[in-house]
C-alpha cells in the first residue's frame, strides 16, 4: 500500500507555482481585503444590538 | 498530486464506485436520522461515548428513548448496523464480503475502544467546570476529538508492531470510503449548528461574514503560499494543510484533502497536527485573553473564535475565557450575563464552518479543470468523471437540513437538531474509523523522523506569526467597545 514519503518528497523539486494558483492566491487575498475595509466601513455605520 | 488509492484489491467487478457508495450511505444516514422528526426514531439505538471516568457510564443509547437498551447492547446493535451496511457496500464494491466483515468485525472494535478511550476525562475534559465536575486537578484538554488521536495511535501500533494481525485487517481498512461517507453527514450537522445560531446572528451577521472573509480569503491564500513558496510543500500537502490552519480544522482539512483528491494520509496528518495545536491554543489564548483584554470581553470572545481551530477547542477556548474574564471583571464589580462571549465564539465559528462545503466544491472544480487536467479536458463529461461526487453529498445534506432548520418553526428545533445529532454519532464512528485505518496502513514512524517537522514548522509559523495576530486585529475592529449586558 503506498505511503507518502514526506523526506523524499520534500527533496524532490518544488512543484511551481501554476498561473492558476497565483491567480486564486491574488484574487481571494484581493477579494478578502476589499471586503473587509468594506465591513469595517459598515460596521462603524451598523451599531451592535 | 497522487492519484493513489488505498483501496483492497477488488475481487468482482464493481457494481458502484467508491464515491457513490459514501454519497448512498450517507445519505441513508442522514434520512434516517430524519425521521426521528416524523416521530420515527430510526437511529436513537446508536451507542454513543460521553466524557467519562466511571467506564461503565461512559456508553449509552444516543436517545434517551431507547435508554433501556442500556449501552452495551446500543453497542453491538450499531456495530451489526454498520457491518451490514459496508458488507453490503463491499458488495457492491466486488469485494469479498465474508473476508470483508470478519475484518471489520476487529476495526471496529478496536475503532470504538479508541473513541472509547479518547472520552476519558483525564484525556477529554476541557474547561475547569468540565475538570470540577469530574473531581480532576489536570486533564491533557483533547475534546472528545482526542479520540481520533487514540485511534490513531492505535493503528500505528498494530501497523509497527503487529504486521501480521494489520494484514488481516487490510480488508476492511477503507479510509477513504469511511471519510467520505463522515463528511457527507457532517454537511447537515454543520446545517444544524449553524442555524441554532442565527438569532444571535441578526446582530452578529457583520461581523460573522468578517469572519467568513478573514478564514477562506485571506488567511487561507496566505497560509496556502507559506506552505508552497516558504517551505516547498505540494499542491496536495498545502491545500489540507491551509485549510486546517485556516477555516476550521478537521472536517476543513479532510474535506479538502477529499475536494483535491489528496492520498488520506495527508489530511489526517495535517488533522492530528490540528488538534495537538488546538490544544496548545487551547492552553495559551484564554489566559493571554484574560492577561490583557479582560475590559473587552466579546473581542476576547471573537478573538478565540477566529484563532483556535476545530470547533470543540474553539468553544472549549471560549468557555475557558468567559469564565477569566467574568471572573476578573466580577472582581473589579462588574457582573456581566454569562453566556454572551461563549455565544459569540461559538457563532464566529460557525459562520466560517458554513462555507466549508463551498470552498471545498471551488478548490474542487479548480483541481479537477486546471490543477489535473488530462489531455481530453475539454470534454465535460470528463470533467463530471473525475469530480469527487462525495462534495454532492455533502453540500445536498448541508442545504436540505440548513432549509429545514430555517422553516422549522421555534417550538421543535429542537427536534431537528435531535435527529441530526443521532445521525452525527454515526458520523464521528466513521471518522474514528478513518483515523484508526490510516494509522494501520502508513509508515507514519517515517513522516515523524523525516518530514514531520516541517509540517508543524508551517503549522507554527502560520498560527503563531499570522493567524492569530491577524485574529486579534479584526477581533478588535469589529467588537471593540462592544460589552455583554450586565447582571441586573
Amino acid at each position: 500500500m503506498p505511503t507518502p514519503d514526506l523526506s523524499d518528497e520534500l527533496k524532490a523539486a518544488p512543484e511551481p507555482l501554476l498561473p492558476i494558483e497565483k491567480k486564486l492566491i491574488g484574487s481571494s487575498l484581493g477579494l478578502g481585503l476589499a471586503l473587509l475595509v468594506l465591513l469595517v466601513f459598515a460596521n462603524h455605520l451598523i451599531p451592535f444590538n | 498530486m497522487s492519484e493513489a488509492t488505498l483501496t483492497a484489491e477488488a475481487a468482482a467487478p464493481a457494481r458502484l464506485s467508491e464515491e457513490w457508495l459514501a454519497v448512498v450511505i450517507g445519505l441513508g444516514v442522514f434520512a434516517l436520522g430524519l425521521l426521528s422528526v416524523a416521530g420515527i426514531d430510526a437511529l436513537g439505538w446508536v451507542a454513543t461515548t460521553s466524557v467519562w471516568t466511571d467506564p461503565t457510564t461512559a456508553l449509552a443509547p444516543v436517545s434517551k428513548a431507547h435508554a433501556g437498551l442500556g449501552g452495551g447492547a446500543s453497542l453491538v446493535l450499531a456495530y451489526l448496523a454498520l457491518m451490514i451496511v459496508l458488507s453490503a457496500g463491499a458488495a457492491a464494491l466486488g469485494e469479498d464480503v465474508k473476508r470483508f466483515a470478519l475484518a471489520f468485525t476487529l476495526v471496529f472494535v478496536i475503532a470504538y475502544a479508541s473513541w472509547f478511550v479518547g472520552a476519558w476525562a483525564r484525556l477529554a475534559a476541557v474547561t475547569p467546570a468540565e475538570q470540577a465536575k469530574f473531581g480532576l486537578s489536570w486533564s491533557l484538554k483533547l475534546t472528545s476529538e482526542g479520540g481520533f488521536i487514540v485511534a490513531l495511535i492505535a493503528g500505528l501500533a498494530v501497523a509497527n508492531f503487529f504486521p501480521r494481525f494489520a494484514e488481516r485487517l487490510k480488508s476492511a481498512i477503507r479510509p477513504e470510503l469511511n471519510i467520505k461517507i463522515a463528511i457527507v453527514i457532517l454537511g447537515a450537522f454543520i446545517a444544524v449548528t449553524a442555524a441554532g445560531k442565527l438569532n444571535l446572528a441578526s446582530s452578529l451577521l457583520l461581523r460573522g461574514v468578517a469572519a467568513i472573509v478573514e478564514a477562506y480569503l485571506i488567511y487561507w491564500p496566505v497560509v496556502y503560499l507559506i506552505a508552497r513558496k516558504g517551505f516547498g510543500f505540494s499542491r496536495e500537502w498545502s491545500a489540507p494543510l491551509a485549510s486546517g490552519i485556516s477555516i476550521c480544522g478537521v472536517a476543513a482539512a479532510i474535506a479538502t484533502g477529499g475536494a483535491i483528491r489528496a492520498r488520506p494520509q495527508v489530511p489526517v496528518l495535517v488533522s492530528s497536527l490540528v488538534v495537538i495545536f488546538a490544544v496548545v491554543e487551547v492552553l495559551i489564548l484564554p489566559a493571554l485573553a484574560n492577561a490583557f483584554m479582560s475590559h473587552e470581553p466579546l473581542v476576547a470572545a471573537a478573538w478565540m473564535g477566529l484563532a483556535v481551530k476545530t470547533d470543540g477547542a474553539a468553544v472549549a477556548a471560549g468557555g475557558i475565557t468567559q469564565s477569566l474574564i467574568q471572573a476578573s471583571a466580577a472582581a473589579d464589580g462588574i457582573n456581566y450575563q454569562p453566556g454572551w462571549m461563549l455565544s459569540v465564539t461559538a457563532t464566529v465559528k460557525v459562520f466560517i464552518d458554513v462555507f466549508i462545503g463551498v470552498w471545498a466544491f471551488i478548490l474542487a472544480t479548480i483541481w479537477t479543470n486546471h490543477i489535473n487536467p488530462r489531455a481530453d479536458k475539454a470534454k465535460a463529461i470528463e470533467i463530471w468523471r473525475r469530480f469527487p461526487k462525495f462534495i454532492l453529498g455533502f453540500v445536498a445534506t448541508f442545504a436540505i437540513a440548513l432549509v429545514l432548520a430555517l422553516a422549522t418553526p421555534a417550538g421543535t428545533s429542537g427536534k431537528l437538531a435531535a435527529a441530526i445529532g443521532e445521525a452525527n454519532v454515526l458520523r464521528v464512528i466513521f471518522f474514528t474509523l478513518t483515523f484508526f485505518a490510516i494509522g494501520v496502513m502508513s509508515n507514519f514512524r517515517k513522516l515523524w523522523e523525516d518530514g514531520l517537522g516541517k509540517l508543524a514548522a508551517v503549522y507554527v509559523v502560520s498560527l503563531f506569526g499570522f493567524v492569530i495576530w491577524v485574529g486579534f486585529v479584526i477581533s478588535w475592529l469589529f467588537f471593540a467597545g462592544v460589552k455583554p449586558p450586565l447582571v441586573s
